[in-house]
């Protein structure tokens, strides 16, 4: 039997720890909430409405925008099959693998945008600048330093999702008479459904911020490579302050507005 | 034992932390546009020997740094690579007008990969079919703006605009974009060639072509707790010794000297872009 200053003690000890996780969780929120409220001690509304319509913030609206969803598209399209190799299957030398396909994610995009640079210095990258496509400073630059970026982010997402599905289910659909393909298509894909919606996104959002890569890859060129983080860059290099704080408001909300629509989508918090 | 071995590690990382802030009681920060990194890193050093006062630079394009001194209300003094920024800050208040002082002089200069394998002699030889121009943005970096005021002034601005493939971040990105070997040519300051002299060759623009020289200036920000040792800075500087040290890197003293590369040129001021540049855009 329990005696009571047991249980006593045992439902406050309940109670400190709830509290002591609600309030970091407090604190966190309000730390982040506090920041992005401290802008306002530059927001000009004028300012902000006449940067929202100029044809240099509706153009890189528009840059980013596009970039980022052919980006989005590009990592994803890879990455499904990548990720459902390194979940479903084992192969020597896999951990390897995948440690260099968690490096970019840990790395600074800067120095990503600065090793893409160099490869376009060598042979094979000058023959593809030459003969296929340009990047360095042109627009398909963008994407590419994008995808360099958020590509193995993509990857991790989906493999954590391809981890979740129980592999019976695979099994199952083998046994009823499905090939390979069929099963992925029948059965994976539809129960990997919300992680890909997620990783999408979460892809999406995460291009969309890209700096440090594209900077240094395609440089800083107004109404050319001019994504909304690289106007909040020139913005400031500017000293126009209110005008990097009117782009930021931007680009918060429609990183916000990504974020939402994913939770209306998914209809649970993301499996991260 | 384990725990043991954790507070030891933690012990020591503390009188690591406490040690670097103790090494350097005086410090004071300057904020500078990279038009001076390598004669500010090599003077902050020998100040440093000599005074015993620490200067922490910060180094990135001079509207950033202006822009990170209004927004932190932090920084001893402001050192832009061009006196369009501080007259900038003037204006806002961030710096004392009263202190400003001429550290070094800029000529603009079309820089060229070592031994000038595309040819270019003159302005218009950067309109010439095939040559790649890069230029720093004008909206935000110095050397890019007074890029836009000499092709405008030369009448050239249109020509050469559809040969500039990129506009780079900063000054020192700018530089980088001939040793990286991204174009063929830079509207650079003449002394990017002095920076890196095994890749970069100046070609030098004919007297009357400079239509205004840029100088560096320094000044005391209002924000400094320490305005005593941050005009100790600004002494040494402009001092026989600190001016030894600029002109080693290849930077123009007097005006005298600056003077040589463009009689008739304006010093200072501020130039603004022309609608013609914005309408070339397509803004």
């Amino acid at each position: 039997m329990i005696s009571t200053s047991h249980v006593v003690r045992r439902v406050s000890g309940e109670r400190a720890f709830r509290a002591a996780t609600l309030s970091a969780l407090a604190l966190l929120s309000l730390f982040f909430t506090g920041i992005v409220v401290s802008l306002a001690a530059y927001t000009d509304w004028d300012t902000l409405f006449s940067t929202l319509v100029s044809r240099e913030i509706l153009f890189a609206i528009k840059l980013s925008v596009v970039t980022a969803t052919i980006t989005t598209l590009l990592s994803v399209t890879i990455a499904i099959p990548v990720a459902y190799a390194i979940s479903q299957t084992e192969f020597p030398g896999k951990s390897i693998v995948d440690t260099i396909l968690d490096l970019p994610i840990v790395i600074s995009p800067i120095a990503l945008g600065a090793a893409l640079l160099v490869f376009f210095n060598t042979p094979i990258g000058a023959g593809i600048e030459n003969n296929v496509l340009r990047f360095v400073f042109e627009v398909p630059g963008i994407v590419l330093a994008q995808f360099t970026v958020v590509s193995a982010l993509a990857v991790r997402l989906l493999k954590s999702t391809f981890d979740s599905i129980d592999p019976r289910y695979e099994q199952v659909g083998r046994t009823l008479g499905c090939s390979k393909l069929r099963v992925f298509f029948r059965v994976t894909f539809p129960l990997a459904r919300n992680g890909l919606i997620t990783s999408g996104i979460l892809t999406w959002a995460r291009a969309l911020g890209e700096f440090g890569a594209t900077v240094t890859l395609v440089g800083a060129t107004e109404m050319k490579t001019e994504t909304l983080p690289i106007a909040i860059f020139l913005s400031l290099a500017g000293a126009d302050i209110e005008k990097a704080v009117a782009v930021i408001f931007i680009l918060i909300t429609i990183a916000a507005v990504a974020l939402i629509t994913l939770r209306k989508i998914s209809g649970k918090a993301y499996p991260i | 034992m384990k725990k043991m071995l954790f507070c030891l590690v933690m012990a020591l990382f503390f009188f690591i932390l406490v040690g670097s802030v103790r090494a350097a009681d005086k410090r004071i920060a300057a904020f500078c546009g990279s038009a001076s990194k390598p004669a500010m890193e090599q003077a902050a050093k020998a100040f440093e020997k000599e005074r015993g006062i620490r200067v922490d630079l910060h180094f990135s394009g001079s509207g950033t740094m202006l822009s990170q001194m209004k927004m932190a209300h932090r920084g001893d003094l402001y050192i832009p690579g061009t006196p369009d920024y501080m007259l900038k800050a003037e204006r806002e208040g961030v710096v004392d007008p009263k202190t400003v002082k001429i550290i070094a002089y800029l000529v603009m200069s079309i820089d060229v990969q070592r031994g000038n394998p595309k040819n270019i002699r003159t302005l218009s030889d950067l309109a010439g079919p095939g040559i790649r121009v890069g230029i720093g943005n004008p909206e935000a970096v110095c050397v890019g703006l007074y890029a836009v005021e000499v092709l405008e002034q030369n009448g050239l601005l249109k020509q050469v605009q559809k040969n500039i493939v990129t506009n780079a971040p900063s000054c020192s990105a700018t530089a980088a974009l001939l040793v990286m070997k991204k174009v063929d040519a830079i509207m650079g300051w003449r002394v990017f060639s002095k920076w890196r002299p095994d890749k970069i060759d100046a070609v030098f623009l004919k007297p009357d072509e400079v239509p205004r020289l840029a100088y560096i200036p320094a000044a005391i920000s209002t924000y400094s707790n320490d305005k005593e040792n941050a005009q100790k800075f600004i002494d040494f500087l402009t001092s026989p010794e600190g001016q030894k040290i600029f002109a080693r890197w290849g930077y123009i003293a007097t005006e005298k000297e600056a003077r040589k590369f463009a009689p008739r040129a304006e010093i200072g001021g501020e130039y603004h872009l022309p609608e013609a540049y914005n309408a070339l855009l397509g803004k």
